[in-house]
């Protein structure tokens, strides 16, 4: 029954708008032909796109239900905390550029999966013209009390002043504040009450009591109002433009997939789409390609990077019969693979579309919005009690006391208050190299108290290094290596040059595939090959061996990091899927609380969520697609930036910079901003409650309330700028 | 006090014209990106 009533007036809506905005798809037309399409063996075609501007649950119900009705949609579905929205249509009947209209049309505003937010202009536009509206007003509003406190103002002069006040706040309080009755609106149809229904409340008391006042040529809270209107708009701009940064940071680091691949037919090559690939097809991949489908080597060899799905960075090397899955690369090598498998059915995919359902986690409301429902409940009940008890002093004293206490109850301190700090946090993470999507999310940092650390990419730099070899052994070998542009390699050389070994220069160097590199250093022949996991053997040309250990070196700020997370009196925890042998060493090395190792992708997020099940609120940072599951199963999942495409799209934050510090400074800014939230929602609301007490009381007046409650915003603004001030101490 | 009677409007018309200014630099995307820009000449 509820379900037909919100549906009834979401379509109602829906036809009501798309007369007003008659097909406005965002971005221009033709984008869309560039947003990749999948079509499936059954016809039908599967895009992406993110939605932006969704507020509440049932706007994605909405949203989902006008898609759904199309004509020619086979599905629809729309995540509520992130707004990737997942279509498929069929072609013939319908196209993405009239679907993204759709969604247009509702309000909302698509975009393109790897496209950042579009800046939102209107917003802009509507805050621009209530910062205007403030100063011009302010210029009138002071004659008018100038004129009140001498007493001597003529009345003509009164009159004007007050009609260009109520000119100047017209076009503010009917368009700039638009969003605010629109959100109250959409929150009372769909039962969710936030914060902007007693700031809409505030408003239209504000006007409806501005228009009297100046008609009868009384007292008005016109400046306010106008005052009001543009530091709330300035907060959301403030807000929205933290979010988009983040944004804009996280699809930089997402890697593309290949959409084309060579396919061989007969003895010719073509290049094809991807989607064109079927089961059973021959594929060429070179030396540094990434695999574009599933499939078995069918002929040559090489040595692939298997990061994004085991995490591990060690190449696997493969040969004639050895399974392969899309989104690995070929690091070195040249292979023609059978295909077994593309687009939705491969392996990375199906993982992928796991992870998504998985961190669809509900959007909790702010503390704000919460308590929405019982601050409007309360400041009518004050309002109609002031009335009451004022009723015996005469009609006109009673209303303006009402009045006044409905202004000064309008929360607009309040409403800043989780925004302003919000963002200020997340501006404090970002400068110190991590990336956080929301707000919300932000805020969420604050309260962790255990850190999960994945072993591969984290904690460790995700690249091998040469943990022990003789400097000759080196030299010769570097000689060797100079010329490759295997990890081995990259390893060898790296550690020659850090060690300040004179290069030589190798002759005659010939590599094999999947064995090793032989040449002539100094004149002797040499051969550098594996020795089995983690190692490389250097053979002479007499037969003697030297040993070259490889490891994974531990990122330079790993130790001092995670000292510092415990000292903020976080638990550490190392999850891996590592030896325990292994495990416990690095264990050892770091510092950490805990080790937990032999863990498999989905046991991590296991371990995570069996973790918050016991009360705790735990943070995850890893990279690859094996750390996804975890990612996705933790209270804030974070994405180290050089890690897998799909971890970083279903994480709430990016590492950006190289190292595990950014963890730790994103903790004390959200720590920082959490704090600031809290000391500027208690600083509201006490000064609510006094206000609505001299309101009652009849102490308030429109000067006294054109000096308070923006002073009462300045405040909260103050309290959420020492946010990074804070950080800034605690960091150094 | 004639004055205002002139001023006020000339007042009001300045203000129109800047927040008009204002729209079309929004509009044109000037605000768009505050942070890369002064960073630009220093990536080429």
């Amino acid at each position: 029954m509820a379900a037909e009533i919100i549906l009834g007036a979401g379509l109602e809506r829906y036809y009501a708008e798309r007369k007003a905005f008659p097909a406005r798809p965002e971005p221009a037309d033709g984008a869309w032909d560039l947003v990749p399409v999948e079509t499936s063996p059954d016809g039908t075609a599967t895009a992406r796109l993110v939605v932006d501007g969704l507020r509440c649950a049932s706007c994605v119900w909405v949203t989902e239900e006008v898609l759904s009705r199309t004509p020619g949609v086979r599905a629809a579905t729309v995540s509520y905390a992130t707004g990737r929205t997942t279509l498929r249509w069929e072609p013939e009947r319908t196209d993405l550029a009239t679907l993204a209209g759709r969604i247009a049309a509702l309000g909302y505003r698509p975009r393109a999966l790897g496209e950042g937010p579009s800046p939102d202009h209107d917003l802009m536009t509507r805050a621009g013209l209530a910062a205007v509206a403030t100063v011009a007003i302010m210029g009138t509003s002071e004659a008018l009390y100038a004129g009140q406190w001498f007493g001597s103002m003529d009345p003509a002069f009164a009159a004007l002043f007050r009609w260009v006040s109520l000119a100047l706040a017209t076009p503010v309080a009917l368009w700039s504040a638009a969003p605010f009755f629109r959100g109250a609106w959409n929150g009372l149809r769909h039962r969710v009450l936030h914060m902007d229904l007693p700031i809409a409340l505030g408003i239209a008391v504000l006007y409806v009591h501005g228009v009297v006042a100046t008609v009868t040529a009384g007292e008005g809270y016109l400046d306010s109002l106008v005052m009001l209107v543009a530091l709330l708009l300035g907060g959301r701009m403030l807000e929205a433009r933290g979010r988009r940064r983040a944004a804009e940071a996280a699809t930089a680091l997402v890697a593309t997939i290949p959409r084309t691949a060579r396919r061989s037919v007969g003895d010719r090559l073509e290049t094809v789409p991807v989607g064109d690939l079927r089961p059973g097809d021959l594929i060429d991949v070179g030396a540094g390609e990434e695999l574009a489908a599933d499939g078995m080597v069918a002929e040559g060899s090489g040595q692939v990077r298997m990061a994004l799905v085991t995490g591990e960075a060690e190449p696997v090397p493969v040969e004639p019969g050895s399974r392969i899955v899309a989104g690995t690369v070929l690091l070195d090598g040249a292979l023609t693979i059978r295909v077994s498998a593309v687009g939705e059915a491969t392996v990375v995919h199906a993982m992928a579309l796991q992870l998504h359902a998985a961190a669809d986690r509900a959007l909790e409301p702010t503390a704000a919005d919460r308590i929405a429902p019982w601050f409007t409940g309360l400041t009518i009940l004050a309002a109609a009690l002031t009335l009451a008890f004022r009723w015996e002093a005469g009609i006109a004293g009673a209303v303006s006391c009402a009045v006044a206490v409905l202004v000064v109850a309008c929360p607009c301190a309040l409403a800043l208050s989780h925004p302003l700090a919000a963002a200020a946090a997340l501006g404090a993470a970002a400068r110190r190299g991590l990336l956080v999507r929301s707000g919300a999310a932000m805020l969420d940092l604050a309260t962790v108290d255990v850190v999960a650390l994945d072993k591969t990419g984290t904690v460790t730099a995700g690249e091998l290094t040469v943990s022990s070899a003789d400097d000759a052994v080196l030299r010769v070998a570097a000689g060797l290596e100079r010329y490759s542009n295997h990890p081995v390699a990259h390893a060898i050389v790296g550690e020659a040059s850090a060690r300040n070994i004179a290069l030589s220069r190798g002759s005659d160097v010939r590599e094999r595939v999947g064995v090793g590199v032989s040449g002539l250093v100094d004149g002797l022949r040499w051969e550098l090959r594996s020795s089995g996991p983690g190692e490389v053997k250097l053979v002479g040309e007499g037969g003697d061996e030297h040993l070259i250990r490889l490891g994974d070196a531990l990122r330079a700020d790993a130790v001092a990091t995670v000292g510092r997370l415990k000292a903020l009196g976080l638990r550490t925890v190392l999850l891996t899927g590592d030896h325990e042998e292994i495990a416990r060493r690095i264990a050892g090395d770091i510092g950490v609380d805990e080790v937990v190792a032999r863990l498999d992708p989905a046991a991590k997020g296991e371990w995570v969520r069996a973790a918050r099940g016991r009360g705790h609120r735990v943070l995850f940072a890893g990279d690859g697609l094996n750390d996804g599951p975890a990612i996705a199963a933790a209270d804030v999942g974070i994405a180290m930036g050089t890690g897998a495409a799909s971890s970083v799209l279903v994480a709430d934050g990016v590492v950006s910079s190289n190292g595990l510090a950014p963890l730790l400074a994103g903790i004390r800014a959200a720590r920082a901003g959490a704090a600031a939230v809290r000391a500027n929602q208690a600083f509201s609301l006490a000064y609510n409650v006094l206000a609505v007490t001299a309101a009652a009381a009849g102490w308030v007046n429109p000067l006294v309330a054109a000096v308070l409650m923006p002073l009462s915003s300045v405040a909260v603004i103050w309290g959420a700028s020492r946010v990074e001030a804070k950080v800034r101490r605690d960091v150094t | 006090m004639r004055a205002v009677l002139i001023l006020l409007p000339v007042a009001l018309v300045l203000g129109g014209v800047f927040a008009g200014l204002f729209i079309y630099a929004v509009r044109s995307g000037q605000f768009d990106d505050l942070d890369d820009p002064p960073e630009r000449m220093l990536h080429d």
